[in-house]
């Protein structure tokens, strides 16, 4: 597989590292137990279109939301994390 | 009381053998470490990549690369090392990091890398032939052509790859790598080159 | 020129005659000559009987000419390179080269398991689920080991391959396989176009079956015209051509996989040279023009040596100039298997018969036949009478219910051609039926991927010439190239009618998978057993599962398959297609990777003096770290580590500490970051300070720990644990990126910039007044515990000071930029001598942090929390972190959870093992008595025994207790006191002082 790295561009697999669904957010810190259990535990499994985090950790240590189909592996867009680089403020 | 020297050893002190390597005849591939240098990462504080490119402007005279580049000038290089940072490669202590402390206050955080990281230069006919074992990305001269730059890894190790100015009509590729990880990569490169055979040398400044 | 080659034509072939090469087979010297197979070679010299088949040992000859070959299998080479199974029908010969035939003992002629024949009735579809049930025992002790004399390919060699191997990245517009008419048509448009091009052929030679089956092209003879093509594209500077290289898989993302043959033809490669080489290729798009592979007819005895592929037979009188046979009988459905009569009637051999399974055949082949003086028997080959001698006669059933029989000791068969769908079906593809051909074809293929040629089931040389040019071209448009692919050579189309027939019923055994031995009623029984789908009869047959994948069987068992259910064959349908298309060696997978190479290994910066005072190193992760520093006289490692230990707490000590990832965090929410990380504050912590920190996972369980230190208000040091550097890291990297991109905080990895050392012992302090600028203040007032700050070595060196402590005793860690690590170490030891300054390692550093309780990995192990370690006081009620929510999760603050307690043994002199599990006194150890476990053992120098952390179960609650320690894998079982898990200097009075 290969992932479209919106800095250093088209690199092979073993440049990154997956971590998972890119869906939830971490509750915040008044949530509650149940939100963050739903958090840390309850994953979609999903057979097609799927966000996922990967890390660039082999090139330029970029988060990555990578939108991949789980049955082909096509991946159909790939989006820096909110906070990679120096994030414009209010962007 | 005991008399100090600081004797300064790069990671590929020991296992670097000047000379030659491998398959007789003419060398495909050449092999040179460079041994000193100051090296300073230079990552943008948030919302403030603008200010640390204005910075850098006024400090080197030129933009500081913002996408896979390495950008000359006369006594240091500019090495894009990821969004909104980049790698100060210099010689003869003009770009420290105490010297850039006050060019990038406010704009962006510097962290030395002079220790952390052995250069390489690597050039030859079989260059490219001898990096496509190690790296996974296109080197064509089309694709990669001079001042490209890639944060990359190579043999499951995190380097920064540019190529440099052409010399004698031949691309030169410089590698920063990982101290500790440098003379594991060394072997590798050697083994990788063996057949094409190999010139080795190091040199104490950049060119 | 040797002439004793018996079945060599005196004229043709693709062959040097100038260079004789000899070779051995079964210990006998034969020649060949240069641009011979081994298989061809053997042709040459009349040797029929090449090997014993898997089950029934039966003799074999050799079927093809290619890599979907079954039987003609040999061992190539000896000692440590021999190679079992390696088909003769690729190897290339070369000078000395030494196969032996397999499967067979004691000889090949006389081969003693073929009795296996006589109890053919055992050796059926599901043998060994059904034979070797019971009872279980037999099993290891005396089924596998005699299967596995009697069945089973080639011997492995013994001892480690000397040959070295690579692996290499290769980038391009188009990757075409195979470089036959399509392919080089493909080459050539997608090149003129300027794509860049790679051409893979698993062949020494470029031209695919235009080295055995001549024609016309662009009206020159296809010999000059492939070589104009190959002349033209060597001139071209973005084509590479590779032969001896089979693509043989293809991954997502437009990556192939080819493996390279690079030196198999040679008897050994070159100095510096590697055997073979895999070659991972990145192409945006592929053109596939593997051609496509004769498939046999299954009738009984079609195993019998002299039974051959049709085409196969070609490729030996043609391209090789080697007679298979003198007196040729040919068996087809289809009008290609008639090219076989033209060549042997070329080559001045007799046709004893063409037999043919259609109704009629065309005017230009009575014509040919009456001419060369053979009949034409319209039906099917019913037997063949032959054995290791080769075949001698053929009976035919005739059309109509008459026998004929036929006198030849050759027999070409034809049953059609399969397209190589390999490649395009190796994405769950799903080939699809062309009743035309009789064949599957590619329907639809990877993305990026198209078929050409006879691989996409066109025959005709002018249409594999057209495919294959209109492929290339557009391959070459679609990767962005604008070129002009020129004229597009034209050649004219052969007819091609097939009548299929895949079993011609009868007595005897008619052989489907060669390899495997699986025969025609195999396939019947299983269907009969209920095993209806292709994917289940294969893999109780076996058929199809051996070295070739079925290459020459799969087609033909499922439609023996279809025909017995009563279905069609696409209804039947196939199985599904997985690379690699042909075996690939693991040594090429693995290339540089291997021994010392296997990874990449990271050294300290005193690695070399390290080595120098002749350190033992331990592999940690990817570390090399000094294990002990061992003296002359000390015999073994506990007493040197016991010293090591002795002179640390009696004096002064020194340990590499660098291998602990270092981070530098920066930014003006630095602190606030580490509020978030962190169970505890560091907010709060002082410039100049440093304190330990403990971080959670998201799900409450500790992830990791470590000293960080604020050396600026925006600035903090932070070190990890070595196991868990780089995962920290990306950790953090997601910290800051995903979950917090609000805050301004940078992140830089700068564990390789210094080299990081603890001192440590009560006179760490004088040792360092050495070392450090006599300006600097080091008294408890001037650099109290748990201060950290840059400080001014002698000699004018800056270097970072940590007042911080594993070993419990007062010490310092220092760090130097790397370079000067080596020079720290020499320092070190110059100043240190009046001291009796001792390096130590890690073992005395582990015996050390035991002693004072501190916990490491074996505590951290992934189960633990914060409360667990007895660390549940540092987490702060003040900010919320990660980990916070889940680690107040009723079970994780039970409290009946098993926690760090101190174990060590009631009898002074016993060993405590790690591992051990706690049993309360008077119970029956197992699962419902086990309380906990021993997680890290050592001799404590200081107790004078051995001495242990644990996670037992309310283990702080039971200070005092005694308890079994039972340890059913080392056979031991023995009482423990649970104590304070730290053993020395309790209240940390030394550390401080």
């Amino acid at each position: 597989m290969r992932i479209i790295c919106p800095f250093c561009g088209e690199r092979e697999l073993g440049e990154f590292t997956y971590l998972g669904d890119a869906k939830p957010q971490r509750p915040a810190a008044d949530a509650g137990e149940d939100a963050v259990y739903d958090y840390v535990y309850l994953r979609d499994n999903i057979a097609g279109v799927m966000s996922e985090h990967w890390y660039h950790g082999g090139g330029c240590r970029t988060w990555l939301k990578v939108t991949r189909n789980t049955l082909t592996h096509e991946i159909s867009a790939v989006e820096p994390a909110a906070g990679a680089g120096a994030a414009k403020v209010g962007a | 009381m005991a008399d100090f020297s600081w004797e300064v050893r790069s990671p590929l002190d020991r296992a670097l053998v000047a000379g030659s390597y491998g398959a007789q005849g003419d060398a495909g591939v050449s092999l040179t470490e460079i041994r000193n240098f100051d090296l300073v990462q230079v990552m943008a504080r948030r919302g403030k990549a603008g200010e640390m490119a204005k910075a850098a402007q006024a400090r080197f005279g030129i933009a500081a690369p913002e996408t896979p580049k390495a950008v000359d000038i006369a006594d240091a290089t500019m090495i894009w090392s990821g969004p909104d940072q980049f790698l100060v490669l210099s010689k003869g202590g003009k770009h420290t990091i105490e010297a850039l402390a006050p060019v990038f206050v406010g704009s962006a955080s510097l962290s030395d890398q002079s220790h952390a990281r052995a250069l390489i230069g690597i050039s030859g006919e079989k260059a490219r032939a001898m990096l496509a074992k190690l790296s996974s990305i296109d080197l064509h001269p089309d694709v990669f052509g001079v001042g490209a730059a890639a944060a990359t890894s190579m043999d499951h190790t995190s380097v920064t790859l540019w190529r440099g100015g052409d010399h004698d009509g031949q691309a030169v590729f410089n590698l920063l790598v990982f101290a500790t990880f440098a003379e594991s990569l060394w072997h590798t490169i050697l083994d990788s080159a063996a057949e094409y055979g190999v010139t080795i040398g190091h040199s104490e400044e950049l060119a | 020129m040797r002439g004793d080659q018996a079945n060599r034509l005196n004229n043709g072939g693709l062959i040097d005659r100038s260079i004789a090469l000899n070779f051995r087979f079964d210990g006998k010297t034969l020649f060949g000559f240069k641009g011979d197979t081994l298989a061809s070679a053997l042709v040459a010299n009349g040797v029929k009987l090449v090997g014993r088949s898997f089950k029934y040992h039966r003799p074999r000859g050799i079927l093809t000419a290619g890599s979907e070959e079954p039987n003609a299998l040999v061992e190539l080479r000896s000692g440590a390179r021999r190679e079992p199974n390696t088909k003769a029908t690729t190897a290339e010969l070369y000078e000395g080269l030494e196969a032996a035939s397999q499967n067979r003992w004691p000889s090949l002629n006389f081969d003693v398991m073929s009795v296996n024949q006589l109890f053919a009735p055992i050796f059926v579809a599901g043998f060994y689920y059904k034979t070797f049930m019971w009872p279980a025992k037999f099993w290891e002790a005396i089924y596998e080991p005699a299967i596995r004399r009697a069945a089973g390919l080639g011997r492995a060699a013994q001892v480690s391959d000397p040959d070295h191997y690579d692996k290499v990245w290769a980038h391009c517009d188009v990757v075409i396989a195979g470089s036959g008419p399509a392919g080089l048509a493909a080459a050539l448009a997608a090149a003129r176009c300027g794509a860049r091009v790679i051409l893979c052929e698993e062949d020494f030679v470029l031209g695919g079956r235009l080295l055995a089956d001549s024609g016309m092209i662009d009206g020159l003879p296809a010999a000059e015209w492939v070589a104009r093509a190959v002349a033209e594209l060597s001139a071209m500077p973005d084509v590479r051509i590779m032969t001896r290289t089979t693509l043989f898989g293809v991954y997502d993302g437009g990556t192939y996989g080819a493996i390279e043959r690079v030196n198999d033809h040679l008897p050994t490669p070159p100095e510096h040279q590697v055997r073979q080489r895999l070659w991972r290729i990145v192409a945006k798009r592929c053109v596939v023009a593997a051609g496509a592979i004769e498939r046999p007819i299954v009738f009984a005895g079609n195993d019998t040596p002299g039974v051959m592929m049709a085409s196969a037979m070609r490729s030996y009188i043609n391209r090789y100039a080697a007679t298979p046979a003198r007196r040729i009988a040919l068996f087809t459905n289809n009008e290609d298997g008639w090219r076989t009569a033209e060549t042997a009637i070329a080559a001045g051999l007799q046709v004893a018969a063409v037999i043919d399974a259609r109704p009629d055949v065309s005017p230009a082949h009575r014509s040919l036949a009456s001419k060369g003086g053979f009949p034409v028997l319209h039906g099917a080959v019913a037997d063949v009478d032959g054995g290791k001698g080769g075949v001698r006669k053929i009976s035919v059933s005739l059309t109509g219910g008459a026998r004929a029989e036929v006198e030849a000791d050759g027999l070409a068969v034809s049953g059609g051609w399969n397209p190589a769908v390999g490649l395009t079906s190796y994405h769950r593809g799903r080939p699809k039926w062309r009743d035309d051909i009789a064949a599957f074809v590619p329907d639809g293929a990877p993305p990026g991927m198209v078929a050409a040629g006879a691989a996409n089931g066109s025959f005709g040389l002018g249409a594999c010439l057209r495919e294959g040019f209109e492929a290339g071209a557009a391959a070459a448009r679609d990767a962005g190239r604008s070129g002009n692919a020129g004229s597009m050579p034209v050649a004219d189309d052969e007819a091609f009618s097939i009548t299929p027939l895949w079993h011609v019923a009868g007595k005897g055994k008619a052989f489907v998978d060669q390899q495997h031995d699986v025969t025609a009623s195999d396939v019947e029984l299983a269907q009969r057993e209920g095993f209806q789908s292709v994917e289940h009869l294969k893999r109780y047959t076996t058929l199809g599962m051996a070295t070739d994948q079925g290459k020459t069987s799969n087609v033909a068992g499922l439609a023996i398959m279809a025909a017995v259910s009563g279905k069609s064959i696409p209804e039947t349908g196939t199985t599904i297609y997985r690379p690699p298309y042909v075996p690939v060696a693991i040594g090429a997978f693995a290339g540089h990777h291997r021994d010392e190479n296997f990874h990449a290994t990271r050294l300290t910066p005193s690695h070399h003096w390290a080595a120098e005072q002749g350190a033992i190193f331990i592999d940690t992760g990817l570390w090399k770290r000094a294990q002990w520093y061992p003296r002359t006289g000390e015999k073994d490692w506990l007493e040197s580590v016991t010293r090591e230990v002795k002179a640390v707490r009696g004096g002064v000590g020194f340990c590499d500490v660098s291998t602990l990832g270092k981070i530098d965090v920066h930014g003006p929410d630095a602190g606030a970051f580490l509020d978030r990380v962190y169970i505890n504050a560091f907010s709060s912590l002082a410039v100049g300070k440093a304190r330990y920190g403990l971080m959670l996972r998201e799900d409450g369980i500790v992830y990791d720990d470590g000293t960080t230190s604020r050396l600026a208000e925006d600035h903090y040091f932070l070190t990890t644990t070595t196991a868990k550097a780089g995962l920290v890291m990306q950790h953090l990297e997601f910290c800051r990126q995903v979950l917090f991109p609000e805050l301004d905080v940078q992140l830089t990895s700068v564990s390789d910039q210094w080299a990081q050392f603890s001192i440590a012992g009560p006179r760490t302090r004088d040792l360092l007044k050495e070392v450090v600028d006599p300006a600097e203040d080091l008294s408890n007032e001037g650099f109290p515990f748990m201060g950290a700050r840059e400080v001014r070595l002698r000699g004018g060196l800056k270097a970072r000071l940590f007042r911080i402590s594993f070993s419990g005793e007062m010490a310092f860690e220092i760090s130097v930029p790397a370079r000067y690590g080596e020079a720290m170490a020499r320092n070190l030891m110059i100043a240190g001598k009046p001291f009796g300054l001792t390096p130590y390692g890690t073992e005395a550093l582990g015996v050390m942090r035991i002693e004072k309780g501190h916990v490491a990995g074996p505590e951290l192990n992934g189960t633990t929390t914060a409360g667990d370690l007895g660390l549940g006081k540092m987490m702060s009620t003040k900010k919320d972190f990660i980990g916070r929510v889940m680690a107040g999760r009723e079970a994780l603050v039970a409290p009946n959870r098993q926690v760090v307690v101190g174990i060590k043994p009631t009898d002074k002199a016993r060993r405590l093992r790690s591992g051990a599990h706690i049993i309360p006194k008077g119970e029956t150890p197992g699962p419902d008595n086990d309380q906990g476990y021993v997680t890290s053992v050592c001799f404590s120098p200081v107790l004078d025994q051995w001495i242990g952390l644990g996670l037992v179960e309310r283990g702080r609650e039971r200070i005092g207790e005694i308890v079994r320690a039972h340890d059913p894998l080392r056979g031991e079982d023995y009482d423990v006191e649970l104590c304070n898990s730290v053993f020395y200097d309790p209240d940390g009075g030394r550390q401080r002082g």
